[in-house]
């Protein structure tokens, strides 16, 4: 089953066009990635998915239902929910408080408790510091606690925006162990990075962008053997 | 001597709790939506004059209360989408002229059908003596009033759902939006309770001083002066500075002229600008 579906898509700042045609899908249970250096466009697709930037043409679709025009805060109701870029977690807000206003939504607020048990279970670091204001936690921490308040939100499919960015080595393994983990869990889930080897190695199927198209596509696996993308990302 | 300073300290106490309620409103506004809100000295003379007339009608301005800070919620999250929500995300200087054209709407339309004669509120609840030391009672309970609507939005913003969801708001818009807050709801909200807080001040001044349609002016302009004391977005801040500006205000007119306020004032909003531009206690929601 799909659970997201763009087709299409052109959306773009003031004049410039960034997006220029993206046609994704994402189905159920499985992780799908969109690799593609700086300024292809990723951020920028992601940002149309949900509702923050307003798309030019082509449409948006989640479990075939068009919601192209929805307000970003509606469709977060629906269980379309995303990790930002940099993390944006509440800076004056104990990491409590930041994982409440995740489950911010009528149907998550429902699964509150639950959800906040098996987020501290993900995360045990996050548990002992509960209390503590979000603003003084290490960027992994605050890349853990970004992650976990998304999935306060019941997420019907997560998307991730970069979260290695900005990251040592041994945080970003930690990091994408965790998606490893959520996805073995049978999450669905987009992912954004840069780090080429390490998403191809989890992921089901992948996209490569650039310049704001879509220039292949398959299974992770079928990517990482792909002389092409070996040349231009892998650097071997 | 002494009698007169503490009896000054203690009005100042007092009045500088009702400025702090004044900008807290401001404060909350700018914290929440990045407006400089130039109306602010128009819906305190606003709330001036529904005082006046609700006390007109038989009830008490301090009864009123709740009544003004509905009537202010209401009005202000129909300004905010009247006048504010197409231009929410533009430059500065948008919203500033938005909230300035609000202002000279109302003052507008008030010099028309009020004028600019002084009204005053003719209301006795007697008064409190300690020795030679004599406060009104009006003061006293402005006051009081004052901590408690400053208590009740802490409790707001820091109990509830939906306080939170202010907080969040004012942290980071989009990060809120992405967590199916409706950002545009509690804009309007925010809005709203700043507003309220404006009207509400402008009620309890009214029962302490006369005052006309144009005597907002004045009040904005300690609100400003306050929230950079106490720092842009931190409402215990704009509650401080409340207090300090109360209390500087009432001692040095017991050596200099009335008329002089304003510019003590300024030099304090200068001087704070200049040397410490976060406010004295920084600045956080």
């Amino acid at each position: 089953m799909i659970v997201l579906e763009t087709r299409d898509l052109e959306c773009g700042y003031g004049e410039v066009k960034v997006l220029w045609g993206v046609s994704i899908k994402a189905k159920k249970g499985q992780l799908t990635t969109i690799i593609g250096s700086n300024g292809v466009g990723k951020t920028t697709l992601l940002r149309a998915i949900m509702g923050i930037i307003p798309v030019w043409n082509g449409d948006i679709l989640f479990y075939g239902e068009e919601i192209t025009k929805m307000p970003t805060h509606s469709r977060v109701e629906k269980g379309l929910v995303m990790v930002p870029e940099g993390r944006m977690v509440f800076p004056h807000m104990t990491v409590l408080e930041n994982l409440e206003m995740g489950a911010y939504t009528k149907r998550a607020e429902e699964k509150k408790d639950e959800q906040l048990e098996f987020v501290f279970d993900l995360f045990p670091r996050l548990k002992e510091r509960m209390h503590q204001k979000a603003g003084t936690l290490s960027g992994g921490e605050q890349q853990m606690l970004a992650i976990a308040r998304g999935l306060m939100s019941c997420p019907e499919i997560l998307i991730l925006d970069e979260p290695s960015l900005g990251l040592s080595p041994k945080l970003t393994l930690e990091i994408f162990e965790t998606v490893k983990k959520l996805k073995d869990e049978g999450l669905t889930m987009l992912l954004v990075e840069q780090n080429v080897h390490l998403s191809l190695a989890i992921s089901d199927y992948a996209y490569v962008m650039a310049e704001g198209r879509i220039k292949m596509e398959g299974t992770g696996e079928e990517l990482e053997k792909s002389e092409e993308i070996r040349k231009a990302y892998l650097g071997i | 001597m002494l009698d007169v300073w503490i009896d000054s300290i203690i009005s100042g106490i007092l009045l500088g709790l009702v400025y702090g309620l004044a900008a807290i409103g401001l404060s909350l506004i700018w914290g929440v939506m990045k407006v400089i809100n130039l109306s602010h000295g128009a819906f305190i003379a606003l709330g001036m004059f529904t005082a006046y007339f609700l006390f007109a009608f038989g009830l008490n301005p301090y009864l009123g209360v709740p009544i003004i800070f509905a009537l202010g919620i209401i009005l202000g999250i129909a300004v905010y989408f009247v006048a504010l929500h197409r231009i929410i995300d533009a430059p500065e200087l948008s919203t500033l002229l938005s909230t300035f054209s609000i202002s000279l709407f109302i003052i507008g339309l008030g010099t028309f059908v009020w004028t600019t004669i002084p009204y005053a509120i003719d209301i006795h609840v007697g008064s409190i003596s300690i020795g030679n030391i004599t406060i009104l009672g009006t003061k006293v309970i402005a006051g009081i009033v004052s901590i408690i609507l400053t208590i009740l939005l802490y409790i707001f913003l820091y109990r509830t759902k939906t306080g939170k969801a202010v907080r969040a708001v004012s942290m980071n818009r989009v990060a809120a939006e992405l967590m199916g807050i409706n950002t545009t709801r509690i804009l309007a909200l925010s809005f709203g309770i700043g507003i309220a807080l404006a009207m509400t001040a402008g009620a309890l001044i009214a029962t302490i001083f006369p005052f006309t349609i144009l005597s907002g002016g004045v009040y904005e302009l300690k609100s400003f002066v306050i929230c950079v004391l106490g720092g842009l977005g931190s409402p215990i801040g704009a509650l401080v500075g409340g207090l300090i500006l109360g209390i500087i205000e009432n001692v040095i007119t017991l050596q200099i002229p009335t008329g002089l306020v304003p510019f003590i004032e300024f030099t304090i909003l200068v001087a704070v600008l200049l040397i410490k531009p976060s406010g004295l206690l920084g600045g956080e929601v």
